[in-house]
């Protein structure tokens, strides 16, 4: 039978669903047997484990699915995130809000190598010190920190941890955040086209 | 943390530069991935909802290493 002719919110909401969501399971387990396949660190159990972690949310969110993709494309899209949070999640406990803080008040004062300003043109020296003063003045602290999270490659699920947040308001702090840098950049008088050119690698 | 060096400065500087008024989160990409994905490996047109998808991938590396990944199992599994 094709996938098309199995209504799987259905099967997987009906009260006896055991025998959907043991089809499910080996068609997930599969498909992130195939996305984690490239990755030394994930063994069998591990996936079994992001497999088991994976149908938990799946069935707490049904709702979720639109119906504009195939139910296993949206499902395997929901797995590869739960499995991939969980890996960066562990690559990255280490760091500390302790630090993250202290690099966003260094970016507040210090925010770019000598190297950067010496070596430069005069627009970009003008760019980077407008764009300095914008750190420093347009944003909050927290703003600076989440932002320097994202700069050090932190997973955006680790900075929205260590800001004690959830993910959509901590989305807002950082988009927040670059809209007001754009607009500062905007208002010096510094165009979209210069930001460009001066910063091509 | 050291000061940004040239790499993180033009990364700071091209998130800034593709900032939108409105930007979906990274759920919602989610939500909309499957659709973009099959749409794409059909060769269909993407519309202005879903071009939001493809925005999202410019500012997210996470949802772009996800989509990355969910790529692969499409191509792998058809
Ligand atoms: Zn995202």
């Amino acid at each position: 039978m094709g996938e098309t002719e199995i209504n799987w919110p259905e099967l997987l909401r009906a009260a006896d669903n055991a025998s959907a969501v043991e089809q499910l399971r080996g068609l997930v387990l599969a498909a992130l047997r195939v996305a984690l396949r490239d990755r030394s660190d994930v063994s069998e159990a591990h996936l079994e484990d992001f497999t088991q972690e994976s149908i938990v949310r799946i069935l707490a969110q049904l709702d979720r699915f639109s119906g504009r993709s195939r139910f296993t494309t949206w499902a395997h899209a929901v797995a590869i995130n739960t499995a991939f949070t969980e890996l960066r999640r562990k690559r990255w406990q280490d760091v500390s809000l302790d630090a993250l803080t202290e690099g966003g008040r260094q970016l507040a004062e210090h925010p770019f190598a000598p190297a950067e300003s010496t070596e430069s043109s005069e627009e970009r020296t003008v760019l980077l010190d407008v764009l300095h003063r914008a750190i420093a003045e347009k944003l909050s602290e927290r703003q600076r920190t989440a932002i320097v999270g994202e700069l050090q490659g932190l997973p955006f699920d680790q900075v929205v941890a260590l800001l004690g947040t959830n993910r959509n308001a901590a989305y807002k702090l950082l988009h927040d955040a670059r809209k007001a840098l754009k607009q500062h950049l905007a208002a010096a008088g510094i165009s979209a086209e210069t930001i460009r050119s001066t910063f091509a690698p | 943390m050291n000061p940004l060096n040239s790499q993180q400065v033009r990364e700071l500087i091209r998130v800034v530069d593709q900032t939108r008024e409105v930007e979906i989160t990274c759920s919602e990409c989610r939500d909309a991935v499957g659709e973009y994905l099959e749409r794409r490996l059909a060769g269909l047109p993407i519309d202005a909802a879903l071009e939001r998808v493809e925005h999202h991938f410019t500012l997210c590396p996470e949802c772009r290493e996800e989509f990355e990944a969910l790529k692969k199992v499409l191509n792998a599994t058809g």
